[in-house]
């Protein structure tokens, strides 16, 4: 007969062979198919509702479709890190931070091994495990949380914040022998943050911390402007009053997904087909080329401060080896269970429990949808007194994408007046 | 049928349960209790660092000097209390115990912070127009504090994966007004070894 079935008198042999299965496996099954098929679309695809608000300029709308999702459990820590995101960028900084606080508090959580999600992620897939972020992610949460304190106001808010990350991203260096794991642009910011606080020290150290981390990082030259405040605090010589302009340019990488099929090499066991899903990074593109801050006619032109897109095509590059060997190990198992399946069921039992192992394997490709593709900054040497600015976006071709004003922007003597703003190409333009 | 009984049995004390995890348990502590969840700074902290600061600073010979000197009790303002830690440290609660210390012990006055006085200005400036005479409060008879409260609160952080110690320092210096001494400073240490758990 092999694994052909055909006629009546098949069907009933087969049937009373599925009886002779104990019910509870056919519950199990099940209960899998249940678990499994509504997170069949990958977490990249569901996120795009909240992307495209945000694009349009539509946060009410992207907070929306974000509260739509409802990730919660494994994915909480998803919830507060885009949703303390799109608080920023709305100006509503204390939220903000309340939900990076709370994604904070959950990736220190996550950090501890769950020994039921550890198994569940060996038997279905990664996704199982809860989402603790990635070491770069985990080190960007204290930028934005620094720069909400620094625009409400709050420098010994901010200046916390800088005290934290050089404690979190010492244990970050420790574990991972990554050098795009330097932080590079936090310390920078958290230069100014201690200059800002009257820390001169601490400033000076941040700065020599950064260009050494940028300096590792190699992915762009140092920025000028963090060369100079070196030079100058070197000299003793104070900060000037100045405007920081800071902009969230185009969305970060998304994980796509790549399913790798395998045919089973034990031909006994009947035709099976089991799939090794992995994540594949996908390069958004990066909008604005260069933006130039003018105020009465004074201008100064951004310059890259942070490449996300860069670090986390790096980071998934040396995790991928551990999922791939991950993956490896989980489709052993589900082989197994396969062929123990179809001993005891026969074949369609195996045909089914091979649907649900096939069905179940999909690719971790969760992110932290809302950080930027890069981040620029520019920064205009100002009076001290009240501003309005102009902050004018280019493309790489040299044409205007957009212009924005902020008016009545305060810079007081020898302070940093930060603003912040975002762009990321409309769903029209986007490619 | 008996089956069916036991069955029954056994889904209404697994509801029961299921749904006895369903409230919020609110259950009243005494303020004295020490519980420390995250090992950030906490209630026992703020209560330890106003302990040692009240004793210290009322049983210091600032306050005989002072007498000595001007025959009447020194007054103190709240300045600022600086976080140079690792934590979003309320300094309000500590503070305002002392405050209560130094009121309550009538050795020593304390006058309205500059936001707090700006309330009561404009409360005098309305009886100014609507109170009667005999209960309106004239402007200029403010009492200027003699000495100033200000202060730090310092962490250094040892850690290293899954464990961290945590050593705070908060001090607190008086400082005359007048030509800037430093009449008194307290000083409390708290150590904390920090484990962060490895399974959950």
């Amino acid at each position: 007969m092999g694994n052909v079935i055909c006629g009546d008198s098949g069907i009933s042999s087969r049937v009373k062979q599925w009886r002779g299965l104990p019910r509870v496996f056919f519950g199990l099954a099940a209960l899998s198919m249940v678990l499994v098929l509504p997170g069949c679309a990958t977490f990249s695809v569901s996120v795009s509702q909240m992307e495209k608000a945000a694009a349009n300029r539509d946060l009410d709308g992207a907070l929306k479709a974000l509260d739509n999702l409802k990730l919660s459990g494994a994915d909480e820590a998803l919830h507060h890190l885009n949703k303390g995101t799109l608080l920023r960028l709305q100006g509503n900084y204390a939220e903000s931070n309340r939900h990076f606080d709370e994604a904070k508090r959950l990736m220190e959580k996550f950090n501890a091994i769950s020994v039921t999600e550890q198994f569940a992620s060996f038997a279905v897939n990664d996704t199982m495990k809860a989402y603790e972020g990635l070491p770069s992610e985990q080190l960007m949460v204290y930028a934005f949380e620094a720069l909400n304190y620094l625009q409400s106001g709050d420098v010994e808010g901010a200046a916390v914040e800088a005290r934290q990350f050089d404690v979190k991203q010492r244990l970050i260096a420790e574990k991972n022998n990554a050098n795009y794991l330097s932080g590079a642009f936090v310390r920078y910011l958290n230069s100014m943050v201690y200059e800002s606080a009257g820390e001169k020290d601490e400033a000076r150290i941040e700065m020599e911390s950064a260009v050494a981390g940028y300096k590792a990082q190699d992915s762009f030259p140092v920025p000028k402007g963090l060369a100079d405040d070196l030079k100058r605090r070197s000299a003793g010589k104070s900060a000037p009053s100045e405007a920081v302009f800071i902009l969230h340019n185009g969305l970060g990488p998304t994980l796509s997904e790549v399913v790798v099929h395998v045919v089973n090499p034990q031909p006994d066991s009947g035709p099976a087909v089991f799939s090794l899903a992995v994540p594949k990074f996908a390069r958004r593109s990066e909008p604005v080329a260069r933006v130039v801050l003018s105020s009465e006619g004074f201008s100064a032109t951004s310059e890259i401060v942070e490449d996300v897109n860069d670090i986390a095509e790096r980071s998934l590059k040396d995790r991928l080896p551990i999922i791939i060997a991950r993956g490896v190990a989980r489709m052993v198992a589900k082989s197994v269970a396969v062929n123990e399946a179809k001993k005891k069921g026969g074949t369609l039992a195996g045909l089914f429990t091979n649907i649900v192992t096939t069905v179940s394997e999909r690719a971790d490709t969760r992110s932290w949808s809302m950080l930027p593709a890069n981040i620029l900054m520019a920064r205009l040497p100002l009076t001290a007194g009240t501003h309005d600015l102009t902050a004018t976006y280019y493309s790489a071709s040299g044409s205007v994408l957009e212009t924005h004003e902020f008016k009545d922007v305060v810079v007081k003597s020898g302070r940093k007046a930060f603003v912040t703003d975002y762009f990321i190409n409309p769903p029209s333009r986007a490619q | 049928m008996l089956k069916k009984r036991t069955w029954a049995m056994i889904l209404l004390s697994v509801a029961a349960l299921m749904l006895s995890g369903c409230s919020t348990e609110v259950k009243r502590v005494g303020v004295e209790q020490v519980k420390d969840l995250s090992g950030n700074w906490n209630d026992t902290d703020s209560r330890l660092v106003s302990e040692e600061m009240i004793r210290d600073s009322l049983s210091a010979s600032w306050i005989d000097r002072h007498e000595k000197n001007s025959s009447k009790a020194p007054s103190v303002i709240i300045g600022s209390i600086r976080n140079l830690s690792h934590e979003h440290v309320n300094t309000r609660t500590f503070v305002a115990d002392l405050e209560r210390a130094f009121v309550n012990s009538g050795r020593v006055d304390v006058v309205a912070s500059k936001d707090e006085r700006e309330g009561i200005r404009q409360e005098r400036a309305d009886m100014d127009l609507n109170s009667s005479e005999e209960s309106r409060k004239e402007m200029g008879k403010e009492t200027g504090a003699d000495y100033m409260l200000i202060g730090t609160i310092n962490t250094i952080i040892d850690a290293t994966e899954g464990e961290q110690i945590r050593f705070y320092q908060v001090d607190l210096t008086l400082v005359s007004i007048a030509d800037n001494r430093k009449v008194w400073t307290g000083q409390k240490k708290l150590k904390k070894d920090v484990k962060e758990a490895k399974f959950r």
